[in-house]
């Protein structure tokens, strides 16, 4: 009897369960338009949001009101020095500011720091600071705390993770005077300058990062136009408007305190919920939209659109060039002609984001727009080139040679961010078209498969940079004792252009070593870059003055939100 | 030794009598049911055998001027975001999502059956140590311990199975242990015993055979329930990226475009479920045939 009847409850279960997965699906056959069933099934953190928000319309006018903001992830840390995620960068940016900013146009402007002067070796940088700044915890900004950071980033035992790698070369400070500081690299750096307009290398308040130590990530005090008010893991963190703030950089309008009482940044992985939720209302604004969205709100007057291309380095596909036979250079062009990269970007992302052209994102110094159309696919060309390396189709369609079948291991990271994994899948088939087998290993190890061991063909990468020198950590010959380069790419031609470029002192002449760089990796294939990011913002009609920075970070000094 | 031939013949008497039930009795009355669960899962094996007579395209191919076209005449379930008909890629889907449900089952059920066979057969010690692993294995939600296991061993077609299979061991050795345990006290064994037939024997001839019938019913339902879980599993990215995907994948892989494209999830989540419906209908209908009890209330 007993046996009965919990078969009964097993099957019963079984078919509630079957039905509730069909039902996910079929709900919505309804709501095609109206988005709610993605909304109501929003996790709690977005319906807590719901209460925030009628408290903050009580307060009329430009001027206050809470903006809330639907983040794609949990960031890691709010010590800018530690942090590892971009995501965590659209909140570090609210409580710190930099010495420098870049503009759009990657000239370097005042920000804490109101002029420098570079020595003759281009190895000392002096900085003279602004004398009204104080910390949100009342800390007075100064040379000393200027030092204090730098030398911070240095210390080993803050295990800096980012925010290292953009110091470099910088080696020691020199307190002058109270607000005068000088910076002393190992050698001249272009790229410093730029580096050192990013929020990753934000000024911390000293006396709270002695206090706090590692958990100082938990605590951030900055000088940024928000201070931090509260951070619940996984759920939500408040900032609220710094009321004595008066040292906004160039790239935004208001100079003085920001208009808006807070921000509340919410944390909602889900992709149709975050959107979802900003369709409802339960927040005013959400990130990193899916190009599917784009699409319908796009249409939709209701709510608005908010992008900005990231610059840097593109989604690029890279060969591991120690790896035979795709090592060899004619083996390389014969992917690149087989593969349709706009194909891939007119379905997957619907002509959202743009394709990528050269190993630099446009809006990077030194980018190479000659490079533009300059590929095309072309089966023929690619069969020829595997035909001349000795590659024969077998009688399954894939090429051979010496009993070798010609296949190519494709990495790539699970979840699926930005569809990467969909990119695979198209590549493995354009690639048998011209007789590649191509193995798709979707890993959650990528630190193990690819960095430790480098068992890859083909794996993407991309990276938010200010200066073409991010091509230096992927084309440089690698330091056998360190971690090795994406590419392996090892050529002394290449190497010494990468260490040209980062000591250049003339503009032309250092845009001119870049493009020669982008060239050969172009021509030599050994990349294939796919499509440039844009970060993505949907925001109710209500917000206004959202503005991005030269990376495609947010701003809100300028934010408002219309009751 | 004349006593083992007799209860041969009484089990064979059984086995013909349960045909003739399925036969006559069952199919005159309400089991339009039956018949239409029977036709589904006959129409998807036949799917997972020969998808290339059934799909008209093939379930790679990338119609890349034709993505996200809800269902028409070309394309009876639509398209999906790389332009393949989604019709065909159910279809040829249906082979992955098959293998791992009844690979796993196999595994799971013959595993699970040995160790409840042993454990009741044998008791004392044995009993306990195996019982107590068991238990501890039932502590953990199936589902999870196949999320665990499917994690820990990377993504791969096997090795979904095999956390399938594992996480459903627990159920499969408690039914047969409780069932040997049973049949062990019944007084024909007890008689067979004194006669002087070896415990070999008598596990061989008579309690096994008398035994499976449960584990039988239980596997048939288990194979909806390890198609779910399975799909679960790809569903989380915990699967292989195939070039054919199975329903758990594509699944996965519609999610995001819900509210641009229903008929992305939709297809793939009907497939699922009227496959576990028509599978559990069957099972269910063989648990009461196979039941004496219920037999005599009907009868």
């Amino acid at each position: 009897m007993k046996n009965r009847y919990s078969f009964r409850r097993t099957a019963t279960v079984l078919i509630a369960l079957a039905l509730a997965l069909s039902a996910c699906a079929t709900n919505n056959t309804a709501n095609n338009t109206s988005n709610n069933a993605a909304a109501n099934t929003g996790s709690g953190a977005a319906a807590a949001g719901d209460t925030k928000e009628t408290a903050a319309d009580d307060t009329a006018a430009a001027q206050g009101g809470e903006l809330s903001y639907a983040l794609a992830t949990s960031p890691d840390s709010l010590d800018p020095h530690r942090s590892g995620l971009a995501v965590a960068v659209r909140v570090i940016r609210t409580i710190y500011d930099s010495l420098v900013v870049q503009l759009p146009d990657n000239s370097i402007k005042p920000w804490l720091a109101t002029s420098w002067t570079v020595s003759e070796d281009g190895k000392s940088y002096t900085f003279k600071l602004r004398e009204d700044v104080k910390f949100h915890d009342g800390t007075p900004f100064n040379a000393e705390a200027v030092k204090y950071n730098f030398d911070r980033i240095l210390d080993s035992a803050t295990k800096a993770a980012n925010a290292a790698a953009l110091l470099a070369p910088y080696q020691s400070s020199e307190v002058i005077d109270e607000y005068t500081v000088k910076l002393n690299l190992a050698t001249p750096s272009r790229a410093f300058l730029g580096n050192l307009s990013q929020a990753l290398l934000g000024i911390v308040s000293p006396t709270a990062a002695k206090k706090d130590g590692d958990q100082f990530g938990q605590h951030p005090v900055g000088t940024g136009p928000y201070k931090f008010v509260s951070w619940q893991e996984n759920a939500e963190i408040k900032v609220a408007r710094n009321e004595s703030y008066a040292w906004a950089p160039e790239i935004v309008k208001n100079t003085g305190a920001p208009y808006l009482d807070g921000i509340a940044f919410k944390i909602v992985p889900e992709e149709a919920t975050r959107i979802g939720s900003v369709q409802s209302g339960q927040v005013l604004a959400g990130e990193t939209v899916p190009p599917q969205n784009i699409v319908a709100l796009k249409s939709d007057p209701n709510f608005q659109l908010l992008s900005a291309n990231t610059v840097g380095l593109p989604y690029t596909l890279f060969f591991n060039l120690e790896r035979a036979p795709w090592n060899d250079a004619k083996a390389r062009q014969a992917v690149k002609y087989a593969v349709d990269v706009d194909a891939i970007v007119k379905t997957l992302y619907l002509g959202t984001y743009d394709r990528a052209w050269s190993p630099l994102t446009p809006g990077t110094f030194g980018y190479d727009a000659t490079l533009e159309n300059s590929v095309k696919p072309d089966i023929e060309k690619a069969n020829a080139l595997l035909d001349e390396l000795g590659w024969t189709k077998g009688a399954d369609g894939i090429r051979e040679k010496d009993g070798k079948k010609l296949t190519l291991q494709y990495v790539d990271a699970t979840p699926n961010r930005e569809k990467r994994n969909d990119i695979a899948v198209i590549i493995q088939q354009q690639l048998k078209a011209i007789g590649i087998a191509v193995n798709v290993e979707i890993t959650k190890d990528v630190r193990t498969v690819v960095f430790t061991n480098g068992a890859y063909d083909l794996y993407g990468n991309s990276q938010v940079n200010s200066d073409p020198n991010a091509l230096y950590a992927f084309y440089h010959t690698y330091d056998p004792k360190g971690r090795a380069s994406l590419s392996r790419l090892s050529d002394p031609a290449i190497d010494k252009l990468l260490e040209q470029g980062l000591v250049e002192p003339d503009d032309t002449k250092r845009a001119e070593i870049y493009k020669e760089i982008q060239h050969y990796i172009v021509d030599q294939a050994i990349v294939l870059p796919i499509y440039v990011f844009p970060y993505t913002v949907a925001a109710a009609k209500s917000v206004e003055g959202i503005v991005f920075d030269s990376l495609g970070y947010p701003l809100f000094n300028d934010a408002t939100v219309k009751p | 030794m004349r006593e083992a031939i007799t209860a041969k013949a009484v089990w064979r008497e059984r086995g013909r009598r349960q045909l003739a039930s399925l036969r006559f009795r069952r199919i005159a009355a309400a089991d339009a049911l039956l018949v239409l669960a029977g036709a589904v899962v006959l129409l998807i094996i036949a799917c997972a055998i020969v998808p290339g007579w059934i799909a008209p395209y093939a379930p790679t191919e990338m119609l890349t001027d034709n993505i996200l076209k809800p269902p028409s005449t070309d394309h009876l379930f639509g398209t999906d975001y790389f332009g393949r008909d989604i019709f065909s890629v159910v279809v040829h889907g249906s082979r992955d999502s098959l293998f791992i449900g009844f690979a796993s089952v196999l595994i799971g059920g013959l595993a699970g059956g040995i160790i409840g066979a042993v454990s009741g057969y044998v008791g004392g010690i044995a009993d306990t140590i195996l019982m107590r692993c068991n238990d501890i294995l039932m502590t953990i939600p199936g589902i999870l311990l196949a999320l665990a296991i499917a994690g820990a061993l990377g993504p791969g077609m096997f090795n979904i199975v095999l956390a399938v299979a594992v996480a459903s061991i627990p159920g499969y050795a408690r039914v047969m242990r409780a069932q040997i345990i049973s049949i062990k006290s019944r007084t024909f064994i007890a008689a067979s015993s004194s006669m002087g037939a070896s415990p070999m024997h008598i596990f061989w001839r008579h309690v096994l055979p008398n035994a499976l019938s449960p584990l039988l019913v239980m596997a048939t339902i288990g194979i909806g329930t390890s198609i779910l879980t399975g799909s679960g599993l790809s569903f989380l990215g915990l699967g292989l990226l195939r070039e054919v995907p199975d329903w758990g994948t594509l699944l996965s892989q519609g999610r995001g475009y819900l509210t641009v494209a229903w008929w992305m999830c939709t297809f793939p989540g009907l497939a699922i479920t009227l496959f576990v419906l028509a599978v559990n209908i069957i099972g269910d209908r063989l648990r009461d045939d196979m039941d004496p009890k219920k037999r005599r209330v009907r009868g």
